[in-house]
């Protein structure tokens, strides 16, 4: 068997990469276009500005990792690929935020769900925020295309067992479901998207726009962080950036300067609103870091008669949107319905616990099965969102209070998940709340739901999706860039990422961001040329 | 969260200084950060810790703590044994070198998380070594190397079950970080029943390859 590491390969071939921790001494870089950010958002701009032409230099604060460092290892991979070694949380601790930190973003760990945004979203978007432009009928190209550059197509093995009984329990119950659409090609179905695809099926930014943007003679600076944009009259003259060391998190004392025309923060909606407040950039209405939003997610965990192996599989393969838009979409929250993968660690990490009875739960992993509820927040006027701030040293965090109106829906969510793992045959289910036993029937399970009390830190909550804080809108005085993601006040500054989302998509956002992106980069590469 | 507490926590001494602890600092961080320098001031050692405890048993003495102090380290030394409970190994010697291998990696995984969580454990860690908040906030009399396993599971169970968010909070990082970094260990994913990465994978996978 051969194998072919389009990373390694690329290297090789003289790809202009610099790891940030090899620097030893201040310089100053210039192109035609700064790039913040390898993600979804950032990939996807690097690759189309550079293909146009235009002179690329990306800047990523993560480390280079690719196949070679892939072991289907949690502890490394968690401490390597996510940001703050995984331990990044809301500002009171309460809700665990999974996001990644390296080349490639989050799509070097998601777990490859492709969803187009619902044209609900882009309905109300058109509606709420002026946003006519971005109909379902006019993004609907950029989706096919970003469909075909990332290889999604829905998942033609059949599901694992974990996603299976969600099926299982939305067919008794009567509720929709669907076989999820998956970014791979030639994927193995061995279930460790979270901690890097160990065989390159995975068809991320890492192994698509990233290459393709190293091919057409972008730069990439990685172990870099953008510290701030620097303005010169009403334009951006320069970013400020430094290099970390080899161990990723401790700056080493050297400096970058990176000159260009133009300016594409894709940061994140953590870091994009981050990096905007940093540089202290024109704001007049306040609006950078507000209505942040996070797809507030819930679970619930159950132990079936059979065994499960929720570590081994494709993660995600089913999802039911039953309950997503079923209240209108802008009625009381709804959810998508899926399954998280349950390797050790994540497991240790989700189900709350200690002593001999987290022992004697871990124990029984094999045979455990989870769903969970992503909560489609930024609806209504009861679900404002969250704002980023910045703490003294300057890092981006995000305040995320959960509102009434949110927390009825994460109620609801309870009952569906438990109704759902037990009609599929759960003997036990129990919700992921401090004060959750395990039940052994629906009825138990729903007369206990019924007097759970909602509130941060007893409810176990997590986000994998952070999306607004640099929210797009015909309106100035209500967003940061309008709806090709130019800034509203600063002419050589885009923001090409999910920060740009005025509310949450409804669905797991990667497909949203390459299609966004995608567009708005083309309109840019034309504007550049001129 | 809720600012009030339960009738039946709010009726000793105990409970006023937690009632004055909370009224002053509901986030916390302004009277942490005091502990964190009283304890600076008081002898407390906050720098790394180079070699130690349970720790000091331990034959592989290469390991360089880069966060943990001698105090962390014995609060953990204290807490694993309840936080894991039946997962660890009966036997006193294969324990200890269990506890001591799961501090390390605590301790490695701590350095990853970057400076603004690190703060924030600091001020935890300190509150919880520091003489005054232990037995005043955690409600813990012994120093945390004389405390059993009793003592310390009836202390978890404490600020698991309180109805004041920074205790729940308090609770979720000391065992959520303690379980990760001994369940997602090699050695230990038969605990959890998990086989590892599949063995044909791993057999033609060229990363694990001339290691």
């Amino acid at each position: 068997m051969s194998f072919t590491d389009r990373i390694a390969q690329g290297l090789e071939s003289g790809w202009k990469v610099t790891d940030g921790a090899t620097l030893t001494e201040n310089q100053t870089v210039e192109a035609d276009v700064v790039i913040v950010g390898t993600g979804a958002g950032g990939g996807t701009t690097a690759e189309i500005l550079s293909k146009s032409g235009l002179s690329v230099i990306l800047v990523e604060e993560g480390r280079l990792y690719y196949q070679k460092d892939f072991k289907m290892d949690e502890l490394t991979s968690y401490a390597n690929l996510y940001q703050e070694g995984m331990s990044r949380t809301t500002k009171d601790g309460s809700i665990a935020i999974l996001q990644g930190r390296c080349v490639g973003g989050s799509t070097t760990v998601n777990w490859t769900s492709s969803f187009r945004t619902p044209d609900a979203t882009l309905n109300y978007w058109s509606k709420r925020f002026g946003l006519d432009a971005l109909s379902p009928d006019a993004m609907a190209p950029w989706f096919d295309g970003r469909e075909a550059r990332h290889s999604m197509s829905p998942w033609e093995v059949d599901p694992n067992l974990n996603n299976d009984i969600l099926r299982q329990g939305c067919e008794k119950l009567g509720y929709s479901w669907q076989i999820i659409p998956r970014n791979v090609k030639g994927c193995w179905n061995l279930g460790y998207c979270g901690v890097g695809c160990p065989t390159n099926a995975k068809q991320g930014a890492l192994m698509t726009t990233i290459p393709g943007a190293l091919d057409h003679n972008a730069r990439l600076f990685h172990g870099l962080r953008a510290e701030r944009l620097v303005m010169n009259q009403d334009r951006i003259d320069s970013l400020k950036a430094s290099a970390m060391a080899s161990d990723g998190i401790t700056p080493s004392g050297i400096t970058v300067t990176l000159k260009a025309r133009h300016f594409v923060v894709a940061a994140s909606a953590i870091g994009s609103p981050g990096l905007l407040l940093r540089s202290e950039l024109p704001d007049p209405y306040g609006r950078v870091g507000k209505r942040s939003f996070i797809h507030p997610v819930n679970a619930s965990v159950a132990q079936m008669p059979k065994l499960v192996d929720p570590f081994y599989g494709a993660p995600q393969s089913v999802y039911s949107d039953e309950f997503n838009f079923s209240n209108g979409v802008d009625g009381d929250v709804g959810y998508k319905l899926e399954v998280p993968p349950l390797h050790p660690a994540m497991s240790a990490g989700v189900v709350p616990g200690h002593g001999d009875t987290q022992a004697k739960n871990l124990a029984r992993l094999p045979w455990m099965q989870s769903v969970i509820a992503l909560l489609r927040d930024g609806f209504h006027e009861d679900s404002p969102g969250g704002t980023v701030s910045l703490r003294d040293d300057g890092s981006p965090v995000l305040d995320y209070p959960i509102t009434d109106y949110l927390w009825k829906g994460i109620r609801n969510a309870f009952y569906t998940m438990a109704e759902i793992q037990f009609a599929a045959g759960a003997d036990r289910v129990r919700l992921m709340h401090l004060d959750s036993d395990w039940y052994s029937s629906w009825a138990d399970a729903k007369a206990a739901i019924d007097g759970l009390s909602m509130e941060p830190h007893r409810v176990r909550l997590f986000t994998a999706h952070q999306m607004g804080g640099c929210g797009m809108g015909s309106n100035p005085e209500e967003s940061v860039v309008n709806g090709f993601g130019e800034h509203h006040h600063v002419s050589n500054l885009s923001v090409h990422d999910a920060s740009v989302f005025p509310t949450s998509i409804g669905a797991n956002p990667q497909l949203s961001v390459y299609a966004l992106a995608a567009r708005n980069s083309t309109r840019l590469a034309q504007r550049l040329q001129k | 969260m809720p600012n009030h507490l339960s009738p039946s926590e709010g009726l000793d001494s105990v409970s006023l200084n937690r009632r004055s602890f909370l009224r002053t600092g509901l986030g916390g961080a302004l009277f942490l950060g005091t502990v964190s320098v009283t304890a600076g001031l008081s002898g407390c050692a906050t720098a790394p810790a180079d070699r130690l405890g349970a720790v000091e048993t331990r034959m592989d003495a290469r390991y360089q703590f880069q966060f943990l102090t001698t105090g962390d380290i014995e609060l953990f030394e204290a807490l694993l044994p309840a936080i894991l409970g039946s997962a660890l190994p009966e036997q006193p010697n294969a324990k200890r070198m269990t506890v001591a291998g799961t501090i390390e990696r605590i301790d490695a995984g701590i350095h990853k998380f970057g400076p603004a969580n690190q703060k924030e454990l600091r001020q935890l860690f300190d509150l919880l070594n520091f003489g005054l908040t232990r037995v005043t906030i955690a409600r813990v009399w012994p120093s945390w190397r004389n405390v059993t396993t009793e003592q310390a599971d009836a202390f978890l169970e404490r600020w698991r079950s309180s109805s004041i968010g920074l205790f729940n909070n308090g609770y979720m990082a000391l065992t959520k970080i303690s379980n990760v970094a001994f369940y997602g260990y090699q050695e230990n994913w038969d605990l959890s029943g998990y086989p590892g990465p599949p063995e044909w994978a791993v057999q033609v996978l060229p990363q694990f390859r001339n290691v």
